[in-house]
């Protein structure tokens, strides 16, 4: 290298070497002030509600539209939000009592025609909106009175509430949107929030300030600013800068030095999202063969892979849902990692496990150190003397490949968030099903439609655990883990993260 | 001495650099004792100096200074590779258009204009997101986006030459259009097909580190320094060495083989336009 | 002047065309957008319903007949992921890039030209190799490894400068060191052969013999002989940097063209893509045409050719 570039380099190592941490100046004054820098990675694709499927914009759009039906953070169950209660009517009826005494930003009241209102422009095929499939087995929304509203599906539909528990159904403002029109109101969102829009400046942040008149106490926070910073590590200098106070997704191998910091820390919870590696029975293959997929469980040492790869940051699974799961039945056993026995089940099964040649199909930045874990697996199988090529792929050529039926044997996923077992089981172990990697199961797929007509709730859970049992005896996967969310927050501030992936501000508690 | 020094001080030092990667890429097995594949995850993130492991290890515990050395080997190859299609290529087209102008000339060069009109990574981009990841991909998408360069440079130079006397004067004597082109032609232009080639080569490099850090890196287990710096990323607070001596080598690689390009154009011909 | 003027034009439109044309094609290569913008739990046939009513289950040919017949009214369709029209949301993401491209290529002017010059003069003295290896090692270091060294150094540890956004003079020095690094070492290493070359040319020799000094020799008569092809390459790089600084872009958060351009690729959003590709065909003529006229101010000789 040249003497002048040495010398630079000296010189700025001295520099650094003599310096403290950068002076937390800018965060001493939002402290005061009250004002609150959550970090995203990308920007929201729109401000319009019930429109786009998308963790992110979803999580910025909560902040000024409110759920009709919250969940628990706790028990993840079902809890009101503008909904104060709920009953099944009849078969193909659901009633909700509506809260009293709520506004929209613009003054205007919250009622039952909001709702009706909302459900007509979700299933208006103009508006294109992504929750129109969710929605379908809703017929109309019956004005009942101001504060009575009754959902009338096609079929029974028990599985609503679960539905309606979530970003899928945030009420809008019907005077606004029909004197304004979607366009203004995506411009200008107006919602029930906690917090009201000042400004989005695209690609860069969205401003939003706390809304006074808010059905609850009004949240502590005075503004919340989102700042779009696509870099993992631009992310984390600007938390260790002090420039931001909240971000997603730290690895596990920068907790330690988050801790240190001084500036943030860790908080943790563990997510309702799943990983899972699935073994694909949809095509001929090795993995056709029951004894086969049993073979390649047992010969994985799941532990090993949370302890070492994820340093801890995992939890792990036994069956098709997650204990966070409501409808999650502790019956089936874990699977125990056992290579004896996996080469016994191969030898069983006729396969020679030196002259097993492997495919595994891998996201990259997907999912917690998913193109790790699956290294990591690898690795694990060539213990038992098994080869497997890992492919890398692009995150929308890994869907594609998913979804075509032309990945290899083995693939890697995540599903989420899977509060419920009709949005996880219904989904994923049927051959018709887009991203399943299992089916051709005549007695699971009826079992499954049988299941999702149950109203009575108890027979329901029941219906459920039997499923779950016979998805882990026909082992479709290896059952890997619920991910922990690994959040950067600033020492100032005060907030939990939640296991539904929400990030709300108005949760948000700040130190004095 | 200081005239030598100003001289061939650059090519000099740029040798050295090419030749200490060569020898690594050749020596890689002989000089380590670790596979850059192996892993071991209880080893992960261990620092230099870690006994066994000199530069330390990444995530899974893979040696570092292993990594390093063969990832010479998958540079070189991406260098190799790529300047040789797009010097065939380009180079050959570029000799066509310009000897024949005409149509094929002007079509050629409207073709170049098009892909010129894009920025060099989004084309890249384009391809890897077609032909998906891998070594292979790599060296495809950056060739293709490459080659307009050695035809547009070699244009100019067979119109130049084309109208140097020599040229007329063999063409006055009745020699047909492919010797005129090929044993005419062509050894006044190859001059600067190597110039150009070996500033290509040390840019080669340096893109696929852009094309990992885009996520279109190559497959594991290859090494390669690109996908390396790309994925220390994550841990550059935690592992700086992760960063350091990949983009140390990918530096040091692309500094030696720039410096002889620099020395090469300075003697072969002192009159070339970059 | 008309007749230039004209054909310069058809030139223009032509260039767009193809690589309108090109893109359209190649992106759809890439596999199904619908895929991606649409949450996992789609059911095939919704999935279906979607790709039909965007007009993807059209034959190839109808699909291209119809974009060709918005594109030349100015309709990009809307984006595919955001709810927002594909050109509206390119164009507003241009006056970033062009703030950027501008800040950059002033830098590496500053810095470039008079280096080059320098080495130039004194060929094969301390000076010459030290700022052709700079300018070498400033090819030679990647731009993200150097954009993240100095976010750590100068952010995190010093505090002077900000992570990354817009906003304040300061959150443009680091972007532009960064790509400027790049470019600047490039130009140098430019500038340096074409003022040798110049230095060599019999006018030069001829302005020395006369007497005159040595700073008029090199001031007046070289540079502006020597700037055509820093001129070309100055042009090449403004059209490099509006879509090419996608690294420096997403590293320092800067809501550009090129960080959008990438991620439509990446998520198979056609439409901003195809209005990406129209800005930058259309920007890169334009260039094109203004250093060709460059050329005519700075060398009479070439202002015969139309």
């Amino acid at each position: 290298m040249t003497r002048f570039a040495r010398m630079l380099i000296t010189l700025a190592a001295l520099l650094a070497a003599a310096t403290p941490l950068a002076d937390p100046a800018a965060a001493q004054d939002r402290a005061r002030t009250k004002e609150v820098v959550v970090a995203f990675a990308a920007e929201p694709r729109t401000l319009l509600p019930d429109t786009i499927v998308d963790w992110t914009t979803n999580n910025m759009v909560e902040h000024m539209y409110d759920r009709l039906v919250d969940r628990d953070p706790k028990s993840f169950k079902p809890s009101p939000m503008l909904a104060t209660g709920w009953k099944i009517v009849n078969d193909t009826t659901w009633e909700f009592a509506l809260r009293q005494g709520v506004k929209f930003h613009n003054g205007e009241p919250f009622n039952a025609q909001s709702v009706k209102t909302t459900m007509d422009y979700i299933k208006d095929p103009a508006n294109k909106t992504h929750y129109l499939p969710r929605w379908s087995q809703v017929k109309e929304v019956q004005i009942v009175n101001d504060y009575t509203v009754r959902f009338i599906t096609e079929k029974p539909w028990p599985g609503l509430i679960d539905r309606i528990a979530g970003s899928d159904f945030l009420p809008m403002p019907p005077k606004a949107l029909k004197e304004q029109g979607v366009q203004a109101l995506a411009a200008k969102p107006i919602g029930t929030g906690a917090f009201r829009f000042v400004q989005w400046v695209r690609d860069e942040k969205l401003v939003v300030e706390r809304n006074p008149d808010y059905w609850q106490t009004p949240a502590e926070a005075s503004r919340v600013t989102f700042r779009f910073i696509p870099e993992f590590s631009a992310r984390l200098a600007a938390l260790l800068a002090g420039e931001v106070d909240i971000m997603k997704d730290v690895p596990p191998q920068n907790v330690e030095m988050l801790q240190q910091s001084g500036k943030a820390r860790l908080r943790a919870t563990v997510s309702s999202r799943i990983n899972y590696l699935a073994l694909v029975n949809l095509k001929p293959g090795p993995m056709q063969d029951l004894r086969v997929r049993k073979a390649i469980h047992h010969a994985i040492n799941v532990d090993e892979l949370i302890q070492q790869v994820l340093k801890g940051r995992a939890t792990k699974m036994c069956g098709p849902l997650s204990p966070i799961n409501v409808d999650y039945s502790s019956k089936p056993q874990c699977i125990k990692y056992d290579p004896a026995q996996a080469q016994a089940l191969l030898k069983e099964a006729g396969v020679d496990p030196t002259k097993l040649q492997l495919t595994l199909d891998t996201p990259s930045g997907r999912y917690p150190l998913d193109k790790d874990v699956s290294l990591a697996i690898a690795a694990q199988l060539q213990r038992i003397g098994i080869k497997t090529n890992v492919v890398v792929n692009e995150w929308g050529t890994h869907l594609d490949k998913i979804k075509n039926r032309t990945t290899g044997d083995m693939f890697f996923l995540g599903w989420g968030p899977a509060l419920d077992a009709q949005n996880t089981i219904d989904q994923l172990f049927s051959a018709s099903q887009t991203y399943s990697s299992y089916g051709n199961n005549k007695a699971l797929d009826a079992k499954i439609a049988q299941a999702v007509v149950i109203v009575d709730p108890r027979k329901r859970l029941e219906a459920w655990a039997e499923l779950q049992q016979m998805v882990h005896d026909e082992v479709p996967w290896v059952f890997l883990w619920q991910q922990h969310d690994l959040y950067g927050v600033a020492n100032w501030i005060e907030w939990s993260p939640r296991a539904d992936e929400k990030i709300w501000m108005y949760e948000a508690k700040l130190a004095r | 001495m200081k005239g030598f020094v100003g001289r061939h001080g650059r090519g000099v030092l740029g040798l050295t650099f090419a030749a200490l990667v060569l020898v690594a890429a050749v020596a890689a097995p002989l000089l380590v004792a670790h596979d850059p594949g192996q892993t071991d995850f209880a080893a992960g993130l261990k620092p230099p100096g870690t006994p066994g492991h000199p530069l330390g290890t990444d995530q899974l515990g893979r040696d570092l200074l292993a990594r390093v050395l063969y990832g010479a080997r998958v540079a070189l190859f991406i260098g190799v590779c790529c300047v040789l299609l797009t010097a065939l290529v380009g180079g050959l087209l570029g000799l066509l258009a310009g000897f024949f102008e005409g149509w094929t000339g002007a079509v050629l060069m409207r073709i170049a204009d098009v892909q010129l009109s894009f920025p060099f990574i989004l084309l890249a981009l384009t391809i890897n997101a077609i032909v998906g990841l891998g070594l292979r991909n790599i060296i495809v998408s950056l060739s293709v986006a490459g080659w307009v360069v050695y035809a547009r440079v070699v244009r100019g130079e067979v119109l130049s030459v084309k109208e140097r006397d020599f040229v007329h004067a063999a063409h006055a004597l009745g020699l047909g259009r492919a010797r005129l082109l090929f044993r005419h032609v062509l050894p006044n232009v190859a001059p600067s097909i190597v110039i150009v080639a070996s500033l290509q080569f040390a840019q080669f490099i340096v893109a696929e580190a852009a094309i990992s850090f885009l996520g279109f890196g190559v497959q594991p287990p290859t090494p390669a320094w690109g996908s390396m710096l790309s994925e220390s990323r994550d841990y550059l607070y935690v592992a700086w060495w992760l960063a350091a001596f990949p983009g140390a080598a990918l530096a040091l690689t692309a500094l030696g083989i720039n410096l002889v390009g620099d020395w090469l154009r300075d003697v072969l011909d002192p009159r070339f336009r970059v | 002047m008309r007749a230039y003027l004209l054909s310069r034009l058809g030139q223009t439109l032509l260039v767009v065309f193809l690589s309108l044309t090109a893109v359209f094609f190649l992106v759809r290569l890439g596999g199904d957008p619908v895929l991606l913008f649409l949450p996992m739990d789609i059911q095939a046939k919704d999935l279906n319903e979607f790709r039909q009513r965007l007009g993807f289950n059209d034959p190839l040919a109808v699909q291209y007949g119809r974009f060709i017949g918005h594109a030349l009214r100015g309709d990009f369709g809307e984006s595919l992921r955001y709810k927002n029209d594909a050109l509206q949301l390119v164009l507003s993401r241009l006056p970033a890039t062009l703030a950027l491209a501008v800040a950059a290529l002033g830098l590496t002017f500053c810095v470039a030209v008079p280096v080059g010059v320098l080495s130039a003069v004194r060929p094969g003295s301390l000076v010459d190799f030290l700022g052709m290896t700079g300018a070498v090692l400033g090819q030679a270091v990647p731009g993200f490894w150097l954009g993240l060294m100095m976010i750590y150094l100068f952010s995190v540890r010093l505090g002077w400068l900000p992570t990354g956004g817009m906003g304040s003079p300061l959150h443009f020095v680091m972007p532009c060191v960064v790509l400027a690094s790049f470019y600047a070492a490039r130009m140098a290493r430019l500038t340096r052969s074409s003022v040798l070359d110049t230095l060599n040319e019999e006018f030069v020799l001829t302005a020395r013999a006369k007497g005159l000094a040595e700073r008029i020799v090199i001031g007046k008569h070289t540079l502006k002989n020597s700037a055509i092809p820093i001129v070309t390459l100055a042009g090449l790089d403004t059209g490099q940097l509006l879509g090419g600084a996608v690294i420096t872009e997403t590293i320092f958060a800067w809501p550009g063209l090129g960080r959008l351009t990438v991620q439509a690729l990446l998520n198979r959003d056609f439409p901003v893509v195809l209005a990406a590709v129209f800005v930058f065909s259309v920007t890169y003529t334009l260039i094109n045409f203004a250093v060709d006229l460059l050329y005519g101010w700075l060398d009479p000789r070439t202002r015969r050719r139309a």
